[in-house]
């Protein structure tokens, strides 16, 4: 009898899968969106037009500035002016 | 009577380490004399090349004691341990063994185990490639056969255990930022391990140490487990395997066929 049947397959199978799961995050920018108007301010990753790039957005929930987010949660993102954005919009206003 | 040539090579390295030891017959000036000041200047120049290959081996050794201090004791060093094979890649494999016996170095007592993180480094750098497994490979294999997988793990993969935070050292010593205190009583296992083009340095979690070494050493997925259990109370056998998965140290696995029952 060996050691290994110390520990039951359902054991390793279950501690297996919780490894596995931790990797199933998006983890590269193919499955992130931007996202407009969710960003607190120097916490931005880039912007239409409004300042230079990533970090420098200089209000809250500024609506031309994007964060990455994982794709598909955008859209459900609340914040005090409403939801996040696929699109550059105006806010706050 | 002519003397062989192993002779003649045998007094010649002697007379390198040593220059209390007059210089091997036949090495003479143009008058045709004996030439002790050119020997000299050879014999230097084996030291200090054996040195450069060493600092640029133990860079964070290097930074921590500084460049004078870490002069004399590579001197001391090639001195006692001169190189067995031609390939200085493989210079100073027992260095941080030298280290932790050189008394002057006794008020570091983490620095062999930085050396061994740095030695460990240079090995996986120049280990074979392969290709990790990634988590679905994982997620293939079927439940039943998991007590019985056994692993191969990356060639590049080493172990560090530390009772000394030398990730956190080391990491200092090497890159820009500015060194700031260190707590001296938490100690890093570090695992280094090249999955693709960079090395990559990792802390090791409670029980890791003794579960990557039982299955580096053929164990059973089941069986390392309760090895790495009975090493470290505080053992989670899934953390530790997200973490393999994330280092890229699995490249493959099999089942360990079941003994014969009688």
């Amino acid at each position: 009898m060996s050691t290994a049947r110390n520990l039951t397959t359902a054991v390793l199978a279950g501690a297996v899968t919780a490894a596995v799961a931790s990797f199933a995050v998006p983890a590269s920018a193919a499955e992130m969106e931007k996202c407009y108007g969710v960003s607190l301010k120097g916490q931005n990753d880039c912007a239409a037009g409004a300042h230079s790039c990533a970090g420098t957005a200089t209000i809250d929930y500024d609506g031309q500035s994007f964060k990455l987010v994982p794709a598909g949660t955008c859209t459900d993102m609340e914040t005090p002016f409403g939801p996040g954005s696929l699109e550059p919009i105006q806010r706050p206003t | 009577m002519l003397r062989s040539l192993s002779d003649v090579q045998a007094d010649f390295a002697a007379a390198l380490r040593d220059p209390a030891i007059p210089p091997p017959a036949g090495v003479v000036g143009p008058d045709g004399g004996p030439a002790p000041r050119r020997f000299a200047v050879y014999r230097n120049n084996v030291l200090v090349a054996l040195g450069n290959a060493l600092a640029g081996a133990f860079p964070a050794v290097g930074r921590i004691v500084g460049e004078e201090f870490f002069r004399a004791m590579a001197r001391n060093y090639v001195l006692e341990t001169p190189p067995t094979s031609p390939v200085l890649l493989d210079y100073g494999v027992t260095f941080p063994d030298f280290i932790a016996g050189f008394e002057p170095a006794a008020s570091l007592p983490y620095l062999p185990d930085v050396a061994r993180l740095e030695r460990a480094w240079r090995e996986a750098y120049h280990a074979a490639d392969a290709k990790p497994l990634g988590a679905a490979d994982l997620a293939g294999i079927p439940p039943e056969d998991l007590p019985d997988a056994v692993f191969s793990l990356h060639p590049s993969l080493r172990i560090v255990p530390s009772r000394f935070p030398i990730i956190t050292i080391w990491r200092m010593n090497v890159s820009d930022v500015p060194p700031s205190p260190v707590d001296f009583a938490v100690g890093e296992d570090a695992l280094i391990v090249r999955p693709d083009a960079e090395v990559e340095v990792r802390v090791v979690p409670p029980g890791g140490v003794a579960f990557v070494d039982a299955l580096a050493a053929g164990e059973t997925l089941g069986s390392a487990a309760v090895i790495g259990e009975a090493s470290d109370s505080r053992f989670d056998l899934s953390g530790n395997i997200a973490g393999l998965i994330s280092a890229g140290a699995f490249v493959d696995f099999r089942r360990q066929p079941e003994p014969a029952p009688w």
